[in-house]
């Protein structure tokens, strides 16, 4: 299948950058219509800080404000709710209130530079955002990074999907006021997060990656060690995630809420557990460079639930992923380093990775060691077209689980 | 049949018992009268995120923080110490202000500049009882060693 994940829009011109079948490629749009193939295309051109912003009115009709300081988001952003009764009749989200400019702010900036701001546009998708731009930078300036890189970074996405992972279904119980769910998956939680310090030297796994390499390869030491503590985090996690299909207190919360339909998904252009839980096999997984890539775990209902049951199972299958090729990396370290020929000072490069939320992408130009310009194009904006979509006809106590269910963040989409 | 989830609270003892230290000083003297209990608020007013996640993992049953007397309020108004996550984007400088003049008194404010020197932010407005800046990414370890020191509180030794 094919997901338009951006444009690249230049006074001149305008290329689609697309996902087809796992290869990120940009093509020139050449007179053809764009938005008969792909129904985001106008969501992603116009680009707008306000979704879903059409007024209504009627007797009855009430908005009323929530966010940008709320106890039930958090993060900065802001939803106007237009109500009848109960009843939630649309939903328009503003992300400017989390605008930082850092993309604008990456200009003539060197590439090293712009590397650690692309870990801070969302810091809890970090690695995503540092390999999605590595990438893009090293196709731009001709630098071929190691295997032993490629395996690294592959293997700390899958540890940053874990703790994203746990994070959405704790944010779930929580909501549904499961408290000793909410609190074992916290509780997790932390652990990977300290798993990931233990790996990286980051709880967020930041500083780890570098431009065609590795800033510190992991210690071979406590590999074994920390391979196991995955394991057992899957196992523990596995055991609550059992218990909590037999709730129907927490079932009946997330069933048919934020329901979404294929088609609806495809027509938004959402990837990730988004799309996969409407039963659409994605080819994010195809992205992984080198190591095998692992399944795809899809679901029918697309609603809360279905999105939960997709992250729960994709955290076993990272954690057990980890733990094999964990215990593989002595190997790695056997691997020849291709000869570090001098990087071009100029070039353009694109990339996409699989982050936990779907497809990250990165279109960069290089001039003259200075980063010329940096498109960002991240899973949450159009995750939010899904959000407003989500929450229309359902009721205020809902809101909780149609957003969280989904996992985006205002910081990933206001960039 | 619903099957009932304390047999899972009870078989696993999580919270751990350790010395939490703050990375940063006291700016100014405390006062007693948090000395039982601590009700934070916390706004993000621009922060990349890790800063939230940081205060989630903060609630997790490794620190256990309603030991110490420790709780996190949905308003402002409830509130002992606003926590301020983030240096502000232009746009969050007004919900800010709003916010504190919301807090009732005594009260005082904290600042967690996750990423200083980052270009496209402003510097923060003139906070009262400013009490503690941290900066950087600290984790909850840290920011309950610094709510400890403002509660007085005496801490659990491992």
């Amino acid at each position: 299948m094919k997901v338009l994940i951006g444009i690249v829009a230049t006074p001149e011109n305008e290329r689609l950058f697309i996902l087809d079948k796992g290869k990120p490629v940009l093509t020139a749009v050449n007179g053809k219509n764009p938005e008969e193939t792909f129904g985001n295309y106008s969501i992603l051109k116009q680009h707008l800080s306000k979704i879903n912003d059409e007024s209504m009115k009627g007797p009855g009709v009430f908005k009323f404000r929530y966010g940008p300081v709320t106890a039930g988001v958090r993060e900065a952003g802001c939803f106007y709710l237009y109500t009848y009764g109960e009843k939630i009749l649309r939903a328009t989200i503003d992300i400017s209130w989390k605008q930082r400019g850092i993309a604008k702010a990456m200009l003539d900036k060197s590439p090293e530079t712009a590397l650690t701001m692309a870990e801070r546009v969302c810091s809890n998708f970090a690695m995503s955002h540092s390999v999605a731009f590595s990438r893009a930078v090293e196709m731009a300036v001709d630098i071929s990074p190691s295997l032993q890189t490629k395996n690294w970074r592959t293997l700390l996405i899958e540890s940053e999907r874990i703790y994203n992972h746990l994070y959405v279904i704790y944010k779930l119980a929580s909501a549904a006021a499961q408290k000793v769910l909410a609190a074992h998956i916290s509780a997790l939680f932390e652990e990977a997060l300290r798993l990931n310090e233990r790996l990286s030297g980051s709880r967020y796994l930041m500083n780890i990656n570098s431009l065609g390499k590795l800033n510190r390869i992991p210690e071979i030491s406590n590999i074994e060690k920390i391979a196991d503590k995955y394991l057992a985090v899957a196992k523990q996690f596995t055991k609550l995630y059992k218990h909590s299909l037999r709730n129907y207190n927490y079932l009946d919360r997330l069933h048919s809420a934020g329901t979404l339909t294929a088609e609806q998904a495809e027509e938004l252009g959402l990837t990730g557990p988004t799309l996969r839980a409407c039963g659409v096999v994605d080819g994010l997984n195809d992205t992984t460079e080198h190591l095998i890539s692992l399944p795809v775990i899809t679901k029918k209902e697309g609603d809360a639930l279905a999105r939960m049951e997709v992250r729960a199972e994709e955290i076993v299958n990272s954690c057990h992923y980890l733990a094999d090729h964990l215990r593989a990396s002595d190997s790695w370290y056997d691997a020849t380093e291709k000869d570090t020929k001098s990087p071009n000072a100029n070039g353009t490069g694109y990339a996409v990775v699989n982050s936990p939320s779907g497809a990250m992408g990165y279109y960069v130009e290089v001039n003259d060691n200075k980063m010329q310009r940096v498109d960002i194009f991240t899973p949450s904006y159009p995750g939010m077209y899904a959000v407003s979509q989500g929450l229309e006809d359902l009721i205020f106590t809902d809101f909780p689980f149609v957003f969280e269910s989904f996992g985006v963040h205002f910081a990933d989409a206001a960039i | 049949m619903i099957r009932w989830w304390p047999v899972f609270g009870l078989k696993r003892r999580l919270t751990e018992q350790k010395e939490y230290i703050s990375p940063v000083d006291l700016r100014q003297p405390k006062t007693g009268i948090f000395n039982r209990s601590l009700f934070v608020y916390i706004v993000d007013v621009g922060s990349s995120n890790a800063l939230n996640f940081e205060i989630s993992a903060l609630e997790s049953p490794q620190y256990n923080i309603h030991r110490f007397g420790i709780f996190l309020t949905d308003s402002p108004r409830h509130a002992d110490v606003l926590l301020i996550l983030g240096r502000p984007v232009t746009k969050m400088l007004e919900p800010l202000k709003e916010t504190i003049s919301q807090l009732p008194k005594p009260f005082y404010t904290v600042t967690i500049d996750d990423h200083p020197g980052q270009p496209g932010l402003n510097g923060y407005p003139e906070l009262p009882n400013h009490i503690a800046a941290l900066t950087g990414v600290p984790s909850p370890g840290q920011i309950l060693g610094l709510l400890l020191d403002i509660a007085k509180t005496k801490r659990k030794e491992s």
